[in-house]
C-alpha cells in the first residue's frame, strides 16, 4: 500500500513539474510582459493535440492527419505549430489593453477547445485519443513509469528554469519590465514594444507547445476536456501564490498548489463524501486565490529586479547584487536591494 | 532649414477644438518657444506632433519629410524628434544609470535572439551605452548620482534625467514640456544654460514653459498661444512687447523679462 | 422555418440580455470584470430546483424566491469577498472573483454533485404564428426581458435610488463628493446584478438543463455580449444579447450547432479588433486599442 502512495506522489510531482513550467512561462509573458494572458489551455491544446496526432500509431484510428513521427519530431512540430498559432492569435490582440486582451485571450482557448471537440476527424473528438506513447517507456526495465517522466520531468523543469534566468539577466528582460512599468515612455523612447509583445508571446507560444507533450505523458490520454478553463486558472493561481515576477516564484507556487490540491484526492473518504472530495482541487484553487489577493497580492505587483549583465564593457564597476525572489509568501514584500560593492 | 514644420493643424476633444489651425517651425541649432496660458493647447501640439494623439487635420514635416496621421509615436522618435514629460516619471524602480542603459539600448540588447544567447553576444554592446551615458551624466553633472533610485532624486535632478533619456539617442530635434515647472529659480540658471549649449551643438529644441522671463531668456523665437489658436509670434523682443501678449501675462501676474 | 429560428433566438437572447445586463451594472459601479457572475447563474439555477422540486413552489414563485436570495447572496459576497480588496485595483479583483468563481463552483459540485438536472415544468399551450410555433412558456421568458428592461429604465430614471446608481455609474468620485450614499448604491446594484444573474440561471435550466458546468459555459459569452454592447452600457448591453442571441440561433441553420460559441466569439473578437468601444457606442476606441 505504501508504494501505491509513492507512486502517487511521484505523478502528483510530475503534475507540479508541469504547472512549474506553464507558471514560469506565464510569468515570462505576464510577469515581465504585461501580458495577461488567459488563452493558455488553447495553445496547450494546440500543442498537445498536434503531438499527439502526429506522432500516434494510427492503427485502430481513422484521422485525417495521423504522419506517425518520431517524438522529437513531434515535439520540435508542436513547439513551431503554436507558435504559429499565438502568432496569430497575437496580431489582433496585442493592441488590446488590459482587460480585452484577457476576455480575447480566454475567447480564443474556449474556440480552439470547441475546434477540437468539434473538428473530430481530426482529432477524434470528445473521446479523444487513448493509450499513448511515452518516451523511453521500455528502457528502464523494472521501474515504474511514473520515475521516468519525473526523471524527464525534472530535467525539463530545469531547462526552462535556466532559460528563463538567461533572459531575466539580459537587458532585454530588464527592458522588457522597464517598458511594461512605463510604455508611453518607452514609446517616446522610440522602442518598439508591440513588436516586443509579440517576440515574447511567441516565444511563449514555443515553449507551452514544446511542453505540452509532459502532460500528455502524465495522464496518458487527451481528450478535450483536460484543455478547459481550469488548467488555465491553475497555472495562474500557481504564478499568483509564488509571486509574479519570480522565477523561482512560479516553481514554488506550482508546488504548494499543485501539491496540496492533488495530495488531498489521495485520501480515501466515504461514498457520500465523493461529491465533496471530487470538488477539493477547485474549492481550493478559488480559496488559494482569495486568500492570496487579499493578504498577499504582492504578487500581482512584479518584484524589484536589478540585473547584472554578466560582461559590461567597461569592466564591472557597478556590481550590483541580484536579489532572487524566492516567493512570495516567505519573507515580505519585494527583495532589499543591497548597496554598490 | 526647417527641421519641423506644422501647417494649419487642428485637433478636437468632442466639441473643444484643442489646437485650432496652428502652424509652426522649428530649427535646428535654434530655441523654439511655445508659450501661452493653461490650457492653450500646448502640451497637445506636442502630442499629436509626436505621434501620441490623432490629428483632425493638418500637415506635419520633419526634415522635409511628410508625416502622415497614422505613425506611431516611437516611430516619430525614431526619426529623430522626441519630446519630454511635464512630470517625468521614467523607470522609477531603475537607478538614473540603469534608466539611461534601458533608453540608450539598442542593437544587440533589443534583440531576443542575443538575450537568448547570454551575455557574450550582449555585453558589449552594453558596455557602449554606459560610456555614452557616463558622458552624457558627467555633462549634466549627475555623474555621482548614477546608482541612485528615481525616488530617492530631487525633482531638478529627475527633470535633467529626463532629458538625459532622451539625449542619450542623439535626437535632432528635442521637445521639451515644461522643463523648468517645478524647478528653483536657481536651478533654473543652470538649466537656461544647458539648453543654450545644447542649442549651439546644433540641437533644435522646441520649448513649451509659461514662465515668460525663463523662455525670453532662452529662445530664438516665440509662438504665443491661447485657446489653441496662435496669436502672436515673433522674436523675444517683439513678444515681450507684444500688446496681447502682455495683456494675458500681466492679467497672470507673470513677469516680463 | 426561418421564423422558429427567430423566435428560438429572441428567447435565448433573452436570457442572454438578463444574464449580462448585471454584470454591466457591476462592471459600470464597481469598476470590474466579476468572473463569478458565471456562477451566480449556475446558483440561481439549482436553487430554482430547490424551490420548486424540494419546496414545491410553483414555477414563478420559485422564480420570484431565487431572485431575492440570489440578491441577498450578491450583496453578502460584495461585502465579504470584494470589499476588503476593493482598493487594491481592478486587477486584484478580478482574480478574486476568478478565486470565487472557483470557489463557488466547488461548493455547487459539493452540494449538488455533478449530475445533470432537469426542470419538470410544462411550457404551457403552443400557439401557431405563421409555420412557426411559440408556446406560452417562451413568451413567457421574452416578455420578463422586456419587462425587466422597462422595470429598470424606470428605475433608473424616476426614482432617487436610481439617479443615484446612473450618478455613480459615470463618475463614482464626483457622486461621493456630492454626498451619494456609495455603499447604498454599491448593495443596490450588486442585489440587482446577482438577482437578474439567478433569474436567467433558473431560466437557462428550465429550456435546457441545470448542471454545475452552467457557470463556466455561459461567462464567456457574457463576456463577449458585454464587450458588443460596450461594457458598462445597459441598454447597449441588452441590444446586444437580444442580437448575439438571434445570430446564435440563426448561425445554427448554417453551421453545426456545436459551432454556436465558436461563432458568439468569433463575433466577440471581431469586435474587439474592429470597434472595440462597442457596436453601440460613438466613443474614440484609444482608450481601448494602444496608441
Amino acid at each position: 500500500m505504501s508504494s501505491g502512495w509513492i507512486l502517487y506522489a511521484v505523478g502528483v510531482l510530475n503534475l507540479v513539474g508541469f504547472y512549474a513550467i506553464v507558471a514560469m512561462v506565464l510569468n515570462l509573458e505576464a510577469g515581465w510582459g504585461g501580458m495577461w494572458d488567459l488563452g493558455l489551455a488553447g495553445l496547450l491544446g494546440v500543442g498537445g493535440y498536434f503531438y499527439v496526432l502526429s506522432t500516434v500509431d494510427s492503427s485502430g484510428l481513422d484521422l485525417n492527419f495521423t504522419p506517425g513521427w518520431p517524438m522529437l519530431l513531434g515535439i520540435l512540430g508542436s513547439g513551431i505549430v503554436t507558435a504559429f498559432v499565438a502568432f496569430l492569435i497575437g496580431i489582433p490582440t496585442l493592441r488590446l489593453r488590459g482587460e480585452y486582451f484577457l476576455i480575447t485571450t480566454f475567447a480564443f482557448a474556449e474556440m480552439i477547445r470547441q475546434l477540437i471537440i468539434n473538428e473530430s476527424d481530426f482529432t477524434n473528438g470528445t473521446l479523444g485519443i487513448t493509450s499513448i506513447d511515452r518516451p523511453f517507456a521500455t528502457t528502464f526495465g523494472g521501474i515504474k513509469y511514473e520515475w521516468v517522466l519525473l526523471g524527464i520531468t525534472v530535467l525539463s523543469v530545469l531547462a526552462i528554469y535556466l532559460l528563463m534566468r538567461r533572459l531575466g539577466h539580459a537587458p532585454y528582460g530588464r527592458n522588457m519590465r522597464s517598458f511594461r512599468d512605463n510604455e508611453t515612455l518607452a514609446l517616446a523612447l522610440g522602442k518598439n514594444v508591440t513588436r516586443r509583445r509579440i517576440q515574447i508571446f511567441v516565444l511563449a507560444g514555443f515553449l507551452l507547445g514544446i511542453v505540452a507533450p509532459l502532460y500528455v505523458w502524465h495522464i496518458r490520454a487527451i481528450v478535450p476536456s483536460m484543455y478547459g478553463p481550469d488548467i488555465t486558472f491553475t497555472a495562474w493561481t500557481a504564478l499568483v501564490v509564488g509571486g509574479i515576477g519570480s522565477i523561482g516564484g512560479s516553481i514554488l507556487g506550482a508546488l504548494l498548489l499543485v501539491g496540496f490540491t492533488q495530495g488531498l484526492l489521495f485520501i480515501p473518504v466515504s461514498a457520500e463524501y465523493t461529491n465533496v472530495l471530487s470538488a477539493m482541487p477547485q474549492l481550493l484553487l478559488g480559496i488559494a486565490l482569495i486568500l492570496i489577493m487579499r493578504w498577499r497580492p504582492d504578487g500581482l505587483i512584479p518584484e524589484r529586479f536589478s540585473f547584472t549583465p554578466g560582461n559590461r564593457g567597461s569592466g564591472g564597476r557597478f556590481l550590483r547584487s541580484r536579489a532572487a525572489a524566492i516567493g512570495g509568501l516567505l519573507g515580505r514584500g519585494s527583495p532589499e536591494q543591497s548597496g554598490r560593492s | 532649414m526647417a527641421l519641423l514644420e506644422v501647417e494649419n493643424l487642428v485637433k478636437s476633444f468632442g466639441g473643444l477644438r484643442a489646437v485650432d489651425d496652428v502652424s509652426l517651425s522649428a530649427e535646428a541649432g535654434k530655441v523654439t518657444a511655445l508659450i501661452g496660458p493653461n490650457g492653450a493647447g500646448k502640451t497637445t501640439v506636442f502630442n499629436v506632433v509626436t505621434g501620441f494623439d490623432l490629428r483632425d487635420s493638418g500637415a506635419i514635416r520633419f526634415d522635409d519629410e511628410p508625416i502622415p496621421p497614422k505613425r506611431k509615436p516611437w516611430q516619430v522618435a525614431r526619426l529623430g524628434m522626441v519630446r519630454t514629460f511635464q512630470t517625468p516619471v521614467g523607470f522609477p524602480k531603475l537607478t538614473v544609470l540603469e534608466n539611461l542603459e534601458v533608453s540608450g539600448s539598442e542593437g544587440s540588447t533589443e534583440s531576443l535572439r542575443e538575450a537568448l544567447a547570454g551575455p557574450r553576444a550582449w555585453g558589449d554592446e552594453v558596455g557602449k551605452v554606459d560610456r555614452r551615458a557616463e558622458e552624457l551624466l558627467r555633462e549634466l553633472g549627475l555623474w555621482e548620482r548614477c546608482d541612485v533610485v528615481l525616488e530617492d532624486l530631487s525633482v531638478g535632478e529627475n527633470k535633467l534625467l529626463e532629458f538625459a533619456r532622451q539625449l542619450i539617442n542623439d535626437p535632432r530635434l528635442l521637445m521639451l514640456d515644461e522643463p523648468a515647472s517645478g524647478v528653483d529659480p536657481a536651478a533654473i540658471g543652470r538649466l537656461s544654460s544647458l539648453i543654450r549649449r545644447l542649442r549651439d551643438q546644433g540641437l533644435g529644441l522646441l520649448v513649451i514653459d509659461h514662465n515668460l522671463s525663463f523662455i525670453l531668456g532662452i529662445a530664438d523665437y516665440v509662438y504665443v498661444l491661447a485657446e489653441g489658436a496662435v496669436i502672436a509670434e515673433g522674436t523675444p523682443d517683439e513678444i515681450a512687447r507684444h500688446p496681447r501678449v502682455l495683456e494675458i501675462y500681466l492679467g497672470k501676474g507673470e513677469v516680463a523679462a | 422555418m426561418l421564423l422558429q429560428v427567430i423566435i428560438f433566438g429572441l428567447v435565448q437572447g433573452s436570457i442572454l440580455a438578463l444574464a449580462t445586463v448585471g454584470f454591466a451594472m457591476t462592471r459600470q459601479t464597481e469598476g470590474f470584470l466579476n468572473i463569478a457572475h458565471g456562477q451566480y447563474l449556475a446558483i440561481g439555477a439549482f436553487l430554482g430546483l430547490v424551490y420548486f422540486d424540494n419546496l414545491g413552489a410553483n414555477v414563478f414563485v420559485a422564480g420570484l424566491l431565487v431572485v431575492l436570495s440570489m440578491g441577498v447572496i450578491g450583496v453578502a459576497i460584495a461585502r465579504i469577498v470584494f470589499d476588503p480588496v476593493r482598493k487594491r485595483g481592478a486587477l486584484v479583483l478580478l482574480f478574486t472573483s476568478i478565486g470565487l468563481a472557483y470557489a463557488l463552483y466547488g461548493a455547487i459540485i459539493a452540494i449538488f454533485g455533478t449530475d445533470v438536472k432537469l426542470f419538470s415544468v410544462s411550457f404551457g399551450k403552443s400557439f401557431a404564428i405563421g409555420s412557426a410555433s411559440i408556446t406560452v412558456g417562451e413568451i413567457i421568458i421574452i416578455a420578463l426581458a422586456l419587462l425587466t428592461v422597462a422595470g429598470l429604465w424606470l428605475f433608473l430614471t424616476f426614482t432617487r435610488l436610481g439617479m443615484w446608481v446612473r450618478a455613480v455609474a459615470s463618475n463614482p468620485e464626483l457622486a461621493r463628493v456630492r454626498g451619494i450614499r456609495v455603499q447604498i448604491v454599491s448593495s443596490t446594484v450588486w442585489f440587482i446584478a446577482a438577482g437578474l444573474a439567478g433569474l436567467a440561471g433558473m431560466l437557462l435550466a428550465i429550456i435546457g438543463s441545470a448542471s454545475p458546468e452552467l457557470g463556466w459555459a455561459n461567462i464567456l459569452v457574457i463576456l463577449a455580449v458585454a464587450v458588443m454592447g460596450g461594457v458598462g452600457r445597459i441598454y447597449a448591453v441588452i441590444a446586444a444579447g437580444l442580437l448575439l442571441g438571434l445570430v446564435m440561433s440563426l448561425s445554427a441553420e448554417v453551421i453545426p450547432i456545436a459551432y454556436q460559441t465558436v461563432v458568439a466569439f468569433g463575433v466577440l473578437v471581431l469586435v474587439l479588433v474592429v470597434r472595440p468601444e462597442g457596436l453601440f457606442a460613438v466613443k474614440r476606441r484609444r482608450e481601448i486599442a494602444a496608441a
